[in-house]
């Protein structure tokens, strides 16, 4: 065993030292294998970063969302169907909501404007700075970090809007989302129902939609089903499809971007077999020498295994390493339009890099496997040099 | 006897239209301590016969016995086993690997062992010391003069103890003072018991007087030498 240990360490260090004799071959392996790497980690952490900030914020909405609509399009819903819903069995409370749109002209870029009568979900913690309006308080606004920026806010907290009859609704910032809601409040202000009705000139028996909370969460499909029989004419969204939604479109943006980046993957790999696969002169000998000096085929095999696992390894880290940076401190600036959209606001969202061990996982099964079968297998071929080559000069 | 052929034939590409007789019933013997030279001239067979004495391949019928070995029933795996631990070759251009330092290359045929690299270099220490070169020890041996290159060469063939040593044209690129060394330290080995086999077609080989048997190799048959 101590033989069988003592042997494969000396293979390692062979191999290891091999590596570094043809750097500078070598070294452009790793940066093309790096940078390979680097592209698909970085879609892959982005996508999980997106997803996760995603996740963590709606689960703190609504459990159903109730929509009236009228030949297809969704139009203000009374708010005496909260009423009919109420007494559907499993429903806790039911609160009116008005949302809508205004658009910055100076920016190009849509704000969203979000009124409740009630916060049930929204606690302090996603709050950067402030607090909610309290129930009655008039005039008050909860923006995110683009409304911030997008509006030009600096140190002051006082903006307006125009309402349709275009005279100024004025509103008092009264807290900031923090970053980590980016994805959903980054162009968000949120304040009171009576503001929001009075800035959409609004009728207080309408409402946008009413948002339904659920006794039990894992009743939210069955109650969602009781609703849509009760009211017909409604659309009912449950928050485990809105979920849904945000997967499918991040990852179908992701899949279709891993697509390209895995025809450079395989371009690389073809470029690595057609490299291992040919050998030079140098290499050809050294085999040789090897094998008439008493090396055997699976020796010379295990040399090329370590040197193709070494470089891949300390490709993927730097690769991973590099993705990580990229999502993290220069905020996925190669992708951000890829995954994002290209809106005004979108890109200002900030990004907290997500790694998790299946997608580690993921990524080495995709990118250094691969590479060992292609280079190692051709070595096969490699290792097969006739062993007295050597002595025929 | 330490090396015995009998009616050896090696054919390549046999059953090939480029089917090739390298040997033809060739039969030699070499006592143990004994310095045997082969010559004849380029494509005659003496590489095919220094790879068969050399347990690199076996022959394609006949019966070849190595340090009492018989090679034909060797698998592969065997035959590199067996090659190790009883032959050391010195090659034409020495075959050494020009990146790797002197002591490395000395070292080359122990790493697949299993010896850990103290033990290695405890091996190779009285080899550097024996053939002078110990102050060249960490040096490339790319960058280090023809004769050093030929001692490394010698150190290298011996690091593993064999009891046979294969040497193939040792002297065709070096000088009359380098072959005369290369010929003083195989005749040190043969005195120190060693079974030395040289082919070489350099008169300075055949006409050495630690020769004790030349074999005349022309198209792939071998007959003792008698001029």
């Amino acid at each position: 065993m101590r033989e069988f240990s003592e042997k494969h360490l000396n293979i390692l260090d062979y191999a290891l030292s091999s590596l570094w004799r043809r750097k500078g071959k070598n070294l452009s392996v790793f940066l093309v294998f790096t940078f390979v790497i680097f592209l698909l980690a970085s879609f892959q952490f982005l996508t999980r970063s997106l997803l996760d900030a995603a996740q963590a914020t709606l689960r703190q909405t609504p459990e159903i969302t109730i929509q009236y609509m009228v030949a297809g399009r969704q139009e203000s819903i009374p708010v005496s169907y909260a009423a009919k819903i109420k007494d559907v069995f499993g429903v806790r409370k039911v609160t009116a909501r008005v949302w809508g749109y205004k658009f910055n002209e100076v920016t190009g870029s849509n704000i969203t404007v979000m009124a409740l009568a009630h916060f049930p979900r929204l606690d302090q913690e996603v709050l950067a700075e402030g607090r909610f309006g309290a129930k009655g308080e008039k005039g008050w606004a909860v923006i995110g970090q683009g409304v911030l920026d997008d509006l030009g806010l600096g140190s002051r907290r006082s903006f307006s809007f125009f309402r349709p009859d275009l005279t100024l609704k004025p509103f008092t910032v009264s807290g900031v989302f923090g970053p980590e809601s980016n994805i959903l409040t980054y162009d968000l202000v949120i304040t009171g129902i009576d503001d929001g009705r009075d800035l959409f000139g609004m009728e207080a028996t309408l409402a946008t939609d009413l948002l339904v909370e659920v006794v039990n969460p894992l009743e939210i499909a069955t109650v969602a089903r009781k609703i849509s029989k009760a009211l017909p004419g409604t659309r009912v969204v449950t928050r485990p499809q809105i979920l849904k939604t945000y997967e499918a479109v991040f990852s179908w943006r992701s899949g279709f971007a891993a697509i390209c980046l895995l025809s450079a993957l395989a371009a690389f790999i073809i470029l690595a077999w057609d490299k291992a696969s040919g050998m030079s002169p140098e290499e050809r000998r050294e085999i040789s020498i090897l094998k008439i000096l008493g090396w055997q085929t699976p020796d010379v095999l295990m040399i090329r295994f370590w040197e193709s696992f070494a470089l891949a390894l300390v490709a993927f880290g730097c690769g991973t390493i590099l993705a990580y940076v990229h999502i993290g401190y220069f905020q996925a600036l190669l992708f951000r339009s890829v995954m994002m959209g290209w809106s005004v606001l979108r890109p200002g969202l900030s990004f907290v890099p997500v790694v998790s061990f299946g997608d580690l996982f993921l990524l080495f099964s995709l990118a250094v496997l691969p590479y060992l079968a292609a280079t190692v297998i051709p070595a096969w071929r490699c290792a097969s040099v006739a062993t007295d080559s050597a002595l025929r000069g | 006897m330490l090396v015995e052929l009998e009616n050896i034939i090696k054919i390549y590409n046999q059953g090939q239209v480029n089917e090739v007789m390298a040997l033809d019933r060739v039969n030699l013997t070499v006592a143990k301590g004994a310095m045997v030279c082969l010559k004849g001239p380029s494509g005659s067979g003496k590489s095919t016969l220094l790879s068969i004495i050399g347990c690199i391949y076996p022959p394609t019928s006949g019966r070849a016995v190595i340090a009492g070995t018989q090679l034909a029933r060797l698998p592969d795996r065997f035959l590199t086993i067996h090659r190790r631990q009883t032959i050391g070759f010195i090659f034409q251009h020495f075959n050494i690997l020009p990146k790797l330092s002197v002591l490395e290359n000395i070292m080359l045929p122990l790493m697949p062992l299993g010896i850990s690299p103290g033990k290695r270099r405890a091996m190779a220490e009285p080899l550097l010391e024996r053939f002078g070169i110990d102050h060249r020890r960490n040096f490339p041996a790319g960058e280090i003069s023809g004769g050093e290159l030929q001692r490394v060469a010698i150190a290298r063939a011996l690091i593993n103890a064999p009891p046979i040593i294969i040497a193939d044209e040792p002297t065709a690129h070096l000088d009359s003072e380098l072959s005369k060394e290369f010929l003083r330290s195989m005749r040190q080995l043969k005195g120190e018991g060693k079974t030395i086999i040289i082919a070489s077609h350099d008169p300075l080989v055949t006409d050495d007087g630690g020769v004790d048997m030349i074999y005349a190799v022309r198209d792939g048959r071998v007959s003792q030498d008698v001029s």
